[in-house]
């Protein structure tokens, strides 16, 4: 198997699970999709990911947890040098003020999805984060094209071409 | 007993002086009479003259600040008015006024010297006149001054009293806005609950309609069973998703994307076997999606099911709050208490021993804000797993008794006793709210109820909150 980027999903409720990852289909394709119900697991899943060679491209993460909650587990990432790239993506219904602007100061957060979400704005927002990804790693854009943002991946690809010239 | 004695004196000493009047020309001349309300003199005058009051009363009266003036003595026959200003020679500190027609020896102020020379036989009385007259002022001014006294004093406690007294109306003014705050969201809460409760039954009939519309299909046929098995599937961990995963990239080689490798990890060996007798006839990826179409009709199902009982519970919690006591079954408030904090108990041990007790007529809307205060202190301090215990039982045929506890830090020793009392609070520090009023509300609701409230240290560690209210006989 090639190089894989994953997408990481955590949520501690099965049935919201179903939904999330439901929405993310259809960007399996290219980013296939690991989930844990709590941020132990995806600790495990993170390790397994980094040991294989591969990388973590985005991590969507519900604030409320059994035991360590996102915002601790996302600020533990931060300090990584394997997660310096890796979109970080709050999806919760109940961070309070102090959690959020802890998880933006101290875990570098991204972006902040409040439940109930609709699925156009969440394919944006991961369509956005992806791509500043993809574009942040310098990877060859020509893979993605069709999945994200095109006009920001040619943009990049024709800026690249030129700074290697 | 003085004031007699002194008068007697004087009566005696005034009768003297009147005789020598009778039979002295010169001192004939120096009486004056003055008609009543007549002033004598006011207050700031300088005074020429020193009177002898012969008959008739005299009122002294002092300006206060704000111009009122307000009656400082009353001279009887036998008093001298004037005798301040007279031996100080200052300006007059009262004003005088006739209160009946009197009578007085009118002495200037260089003659009274005069008189007291020239007739040897006023000497004498005039000096005792004038000796007591000082002596009874100084038992007045004495008086006076130990009323004072006593009266600093008194104001003093009352200062302290109205202290207190604003201190417990700030106290049961605060407890006030409390109030007024949750019946404010008492009242929010059951509008809300209604509210909520059309798009959450429109949401449950709507499922149960598309179910029956997917089911019309005949029995047999494969979509239709797919659709079943996946309306009927049970939620996966995401660690048993991943096992499955495995399994289904081994028992089905030719699906490679993963996404539907993920799907397929859902359905039961059922399901396989119905894709495996079918998959020559009907496409595989219809089939999983049926199975799908199922598995989230059931999370709909569920999750507008969840909606609906927090919403009833929302609903009891908060309707009670009308102030009216009902017969009712105390378990139900705490049942309700426990729905509507589930979010805070999500993460923790909860272990009901609800044992069977009696109805009671309570306010059951004001019973849960006692659990609520209770529960959420508790969750306030127990880590992830940790516990909490309620039970409920009855205390012979006189009370039922409900009781609390954590296994959390505990109450300090030092604080068990002030944790009942109003602006009581440890949520100080940091954003944490906390108004420090939940226990001492709660202990209040639970007196009016006609029981108590106590705090203990359990000694196995932790805090636990013991409620006894009586049975009263309705």
């Amino acid at each position: 198997m090639d190089h894989q980027i994953y997408i990481l999903v955590i949520e501690d409720e099965l049935e919201v699970m179903d939904a999330l990852i439901k929405d993310l289909e259809d960007f399996e394709d290219i980013f296939p999709i690991e989930s844990a119900n709590n941020t132990e697991e995806a600790q495990l899943i993170v390790s397994n990911i980094i040991e294989s060679g591969d990388e973590i491209g985005l991590i969507l993460c519900d604030h409320v947890l059994p035991g360590q909650n996102g915002v601790d587990f996302l600020i533990s990432l931060e300090s990584q040098q394997d997660f310096i790239h890796t979109k970080k993506v709050l999806v919760t219904g109940q961070a309070g003020l102090e959690d959020t602007v802890s998880a933006i100061n101290k875990a570098n957060l991204n972006y902040y999805i409040s439940k109930p979400w609709t699925n156009s704005g969440f394919h944006e927002v991961v369509i956005k984060q992806l791509t500043d990804f993809v574009i942040e790693r310098k990877l060859n854009p020509l893979k993605f094209m069709g999945l994200l943002d095109s006009v920001r991946l040619s943009e990049a690809m024709r800026n690249n071409l030129l700074t290697d010239n | 007993m003085i004031k007699g004695f002194q008068r007697g004196k004087r009566t005696k000493v005034l009768e003297l002086i009147n005789r020598t009047i009778d039979s002295t020309k010169e001192l004939q001349s120096l009486v004056v009479n003055f008609s009543k309300d007549e002033l004598l003199f006011k207050e700031g005058d300088s005074l020429p003259f020193l009177y002898l009051l012969l008959d008739g009363t005299v009122s002294l009266s002092h300006k206060k600040k704000d111009n009122s003036s307000f009656e400082v003595l009353k001279l009887e026959p036998g008093h001298f008015i004037g005798i301040v200003a007279f031996n100080t020679g200052n300006n007059s500190l009262t004003t005088a006024k006739a209160v009946q027609k009197i009578k007085t020896l009118r002495f200037s102020q260089n003659e009274f010297e005069k008189y007291l020379n020239e007739h040897p036989s006023l000497r004498s009385p005039l000096q005792q006149l004038m000796m007591s007259n000082m002596t009874e002022r100084f038992k007045v001014n004495l008086e006076l001054e130990s009323k004072l006294h006593s009266l600093n004093n008194t104001l003093k406690d009352e200062g302290i009293e109205l202290k207190e007294a604003y201190q417990q109306l700030e106290e049961s003014h605060q407890k006030l806005v409390h109030q007024e705050k949750m019946a404010t969201l008492g009242e929010l809460v059951a509008g809300f609950a209604h509210e909520v409760n059309n798009p959450a039954s429109s949401l449950l009939r709507s499922s149960e309609a598309l179910v029956k519309n997917f089911q019309n299909l005949e029995k047999e046929n494969p979509l239709a069973i797919m659709f079943n098995l996946g309306l009927n599937a049970a939620p996966l961990s995401s660690t048993e998703v991943r096992s499955r995963m495995l399994e289904v990239q081994k028992r089905f080689p030719e699906v490679t994307e993963r996404s539907m490798v993920r799907k397929l990890s859902h359905i039961s060996n059922e399901g396989y076997k119905v894709i495996e007798l079918s998959g020559k006839t009907i496409n595989i990826e219809s089939l999983i999606q049926q199975h799908e179409a199922g598995k989230f009709i059931h999370n709909i199902q569920l999750s507008s099911e969840r909606i609906a009982n927090l919403v009833k519970s929302l609903k009891s919690y908060s309707r009670h709050d009308n102030n009216e006591a009902e017969l009712v079954d105390i378990r139900d408030g705490i049942n309700d208490t426990l729905l509507v904090l589930s979010n805070r108990l999500k993460f923790l041990d909860l272990k009901l021993s609800l044992d069977d007790i009696p109805k009671i007529r309570v306010k059951l809307g004001e019973l849960n804000q006692v659990w609520t205060n209770i529960i959420v202190n508790a969750c306030d301090v127990l880590p992830d797993g940790g516990t909490i215990k309620i039970a409920t039982r009855t205390d012979g045929n006189k009370s039922v008794v409900i009781e609390i506890s954590d296994n959390g830090p505990g109450i300090p020793e030092t604080l068990l006793r002030k944790i009942f009392e109003p602006n009581f609070t440890t949520k100080n520090q940091g954003a944490k709210f906390g108004l420090g009023l939940g226990l001492a509300i709660s202990n209040e609701i639970i007196r009016q109820h006609g029981g108590y409230i106590h705090a203990y240290n359990r000694k196995k560690g932790g805090a636990k909150f013991k409620i006894v209210i009586p049975l009263k006989e309705s």
